[in-house]
């Protein structure tokens, strides 16, 4: 492991990994404070080009958009109380109460710092656990396997949204259009209709940028909005006595980040109201809470940033995506030919920490990037919308085509998209159904061998052999229950 | 007996309840018949075991959502239907059109036709704004696929020598 992390290191030290790194990093800042324009569109979108880059270059590249773009949500969030990403939405309360005081400058500093300072901290416990977690992953088989993927399936469908009800509808059909296709256990057509394009199964990318791009384009689109505005940044800049105050909050919504990023589903959200509750529940003054309170700020922002490091622990141990931008990392990481999964530590370790070690790099960048930035925001930036949405519809359909070079991708994307703004105005979340698509194969295939290496006595084999597996089982519903009543309690604080 | 209220979420929900009720119903249409060598089958579970499992539950699941749709009080807070269907539907058809024309017509054609439907839909009316963006950007972004990334966009041979004849790599 030792030698694995220093071939990792050296591998790293790349110009073109920093470059675009540094390219993904603005690009992911100018992409998240864009109003109404997401992170995941971007990545979705610039998913094809990192596939035709080095590992080394494209992965980086597509993190550098991930880890900007969640800064880059806290701006509008900030400036306009328009959060630009879910997670921001906590950083909103005290960030705009900030702005209308005259102090948007102070709050844009502190969301950089506690963002950088989570992301960092939770990046180095991630290369620290992330190879015990694997040899752990290692000892298991089908059985765990099955256990632990339909406890993760559980995990998000409760964690998504208020109702749980509507999130299994979604998992259950994102299920189903991963079985159209070729059944991976037997090799036999299922729900092709006698297609010849059905028999290869639905394509991930024109699935994700369907469901996760284009819905957000054709709500602009039906908006009818013309531009998009952000206020001009003011006041004086955070000073060392006031980010020293915060030290205590931004060190406990790191842990509070990188303990949820492990969790397959949970995601920046969850971790971005927990750690603004827990800060708000340790303050002294939690009535300033919501009133422009810098370590409001702090809180949300260094605890949804810190859950990017770990959030890779399920992704590259168990090829399990934490959320949607996970999702769209593990499509980058197959088609670069790095499947996840234990088996990637033991062929290509030194790949795997390379990339977590530019993880790190790419934090150092971000702070001097963001620090630069900001000014940029100084000024109020009009875009023109009939501009920006053909060349990003231009680079949507270029980028499905690019995949596989079938033009049946582009009446997928189509077709995906319709049913993406038909779920959104059904106020149906896309997320499950994508994590159930990703998830069906290897669900069912784990269960198949499970059922074989049973021989008919399924109870004997759990509780003989696998108890492990069969407890995880077993609890999967009283978990299930306890995270969404715990769920239900932080969203209403 | 209350009226079925109107809403996307109910018609969303039915459609998933019923489409997940027929395709459970008729499943030994949709799945082939497994492969069985001497006798014995070659997987431990049938090929439709899984989808029944799924589709059983999705419609169970779609039926308990709209009975309880159906029991609680209307949301007043949630539109009826969704704004801004006609553009949305002009917006789907140019993407439908971009779609098929794409391999038809290359990359440069399909884009510029569709990036200037598109911006018009979205508002501008200035004619050099219009056809600056359609004319340049589409090719730029073609040849940074196929120069730097290596990448292969469908385009008329006619528009390919050209570029070919343009650039000297």
């Amino acid at each position: 492991m030792i030698e694995q992390f220093f071939e990792g290191l050296s591998m790293a030290l790349r110009i073109d990994t920093f470059v675009m790194m540094a390219l993904g990093l603005f690009g992911g800042m100018l992409v998240g404070a864009l109003p109404g324009f997401t992170t995941l569109m971007a990545m979705a979108i610039l998913l094809p080009i990192s596939f035709f880059l080095d590992p080394l270059v494209g992965i980086p590249f597509l993190l550098g958009i991930y880890k900007g773009g969640m800064f880059g949500g806290s701006i509008p969030a900030i400036l306009v109380s328009m959060p630009g990403t879910g997670a921001a939405v906590a950083t909103s309360r005290d960030g705009y109460a900030l702005t209308k005081q005259g102090k948007s400058r102070k709050a844009l500093d502190m969301a950089l710092f506690a963002s950088v300072f989570g992301d960092t901290a939770s990046d180095i416990f991630t290369i620290l656990m992330i190879f015990p977690i694997a040899v752990l992953v290692m000892q298991f088989g089908p059985p765990e396997l099955f256990a632990v993927l339909l406890m993760s399936l559980i995990i998000i469908a409760v964690t998504s949204g208020s109702n749980p009800l509507k999130a299994l509808i979604m998992m259950m059909l994102g299920l189903w259009l991963s079985f159209i296709g070729t059944d991976p256990l037997g090799g036999v057509e299922r729900f092709t209709f006698g297609l010849f394009e059905l028999k290869s199964g639905i394509p991930l990318l024109p699935m994700l940028i369907g469901v996760f791009a284009i819905p957000e384009i054709a709500s602009v689109v039906m908006r009818n909005e013309k531009t998009r505005q952000l206020a001009a940044v003011m006041g004086e800049r955070l000073t060392l006595t006031e980010l020293r105050r915060c030290f205590r909050t931004i060190g406990r919504s790191t842990v509070i980040g990188t303990s949820i990023g492990i969790i397959p589903g949970l995601g920046q959200v969850v971790a971005a109201m927990m750690g603004y509750s827990a800060a708000k529940n340790a303050s002294e003054t939690p009535e300033k809470f919501g009133q422009g309170e810098l370590e409001g700020v702090a809180a949300a922002e260094a605890a949804n940033n810190s859950v990017n490091g770990p959030t890779m622990v399920p992704l590259l141990t168990l090829g399990i995506p934490g959320d949607n931008v996970t999702a769209i990392l593990l499509g980058a990481f197959v088609a670069q030919g790095l499947r996840p999964g234990p088996q990637l530590f033991d062929e290509q370790g030194a790949t795997v920490f390379a990339i977590l070690i530019a993880m790190i790099f790419g934090n150092i960048m971000f702070l001097a990037i963001g620090y630069l930035s900001i000014p940029l925001f100084s000024r109020i930036v009009t875009i023109k919308v009939s501009v920006l949405i053909p060349l990003v519809i231009m680079f949507a359909f270029a980028g499905a085509f690019v995949f596989r070079s079938d033009s049946v991708d582009l009446l997928m994307l189509v077709v995906f998209g319709i049913f993406g703004i038909v779920a959104k105005a059904a106020r149906f979340d896309v997320m499950p159904m994508v994590m159930g698509f990703i998830l069906g194969p290897p669900l069912e295939y784990a269960f198949g061998q499970t059922v074989a290496m049973t021989n008919g006595d399924m109870f004997g084999f759990f509780l003989g052999e696998r108890w492990g597996a069969a407890t995880v089982l077993a609890l999967c519903p009283v978990f299930g229950y306890l995270l969404w009543k715990r769920m239900q309690s932080v969203n209403t604080a | 007996m209350a009226e079925l209220r109107r809403t996307p979420e109910n018609y969303f929900t039915l459609t998933c309840a019923v489409l997940g009720l027929i395709a459970f119903f008729c499943i030994g249409w949709l799945v082939a018949t497994p492969k069985v060598l001497f006798g014995r089958s070659l997987t431990a579970i049938p090929p439709s075991l899984f989808p029944q499992l799924v589709l059983g539950t999705l419609s169970i699941l779609s039926f308990a959502l709209a009975w309880r749709i159906h029991r609680s009080p209307p949301d007043e807070s949630i539109p009826s239907g969704i704004y801004g269907v006609g553009r949305g539907a002009a917006f789907f058809g140019v993407m439908t059109f971009y779609a098929l024309t794409m391999t038809p017509f290359g990359f440069f054609i399909s884009s510029a036709l569709s990036m200037a439907a598109m911006s018009v839909l979205t508002g501008n009316r200035t004619i050099w704004q219009i056809a600056l963006l359609c004319l340049i950007a589409p090719p730029l972004l073609y040849l940074a696929a196929t120069r730097l990334l290596a990448v292969s966009l469908p385009e008329l041979n006619a528009i390919e020598l050209f570029y070919a004849r343009l650039l000297p790599w």
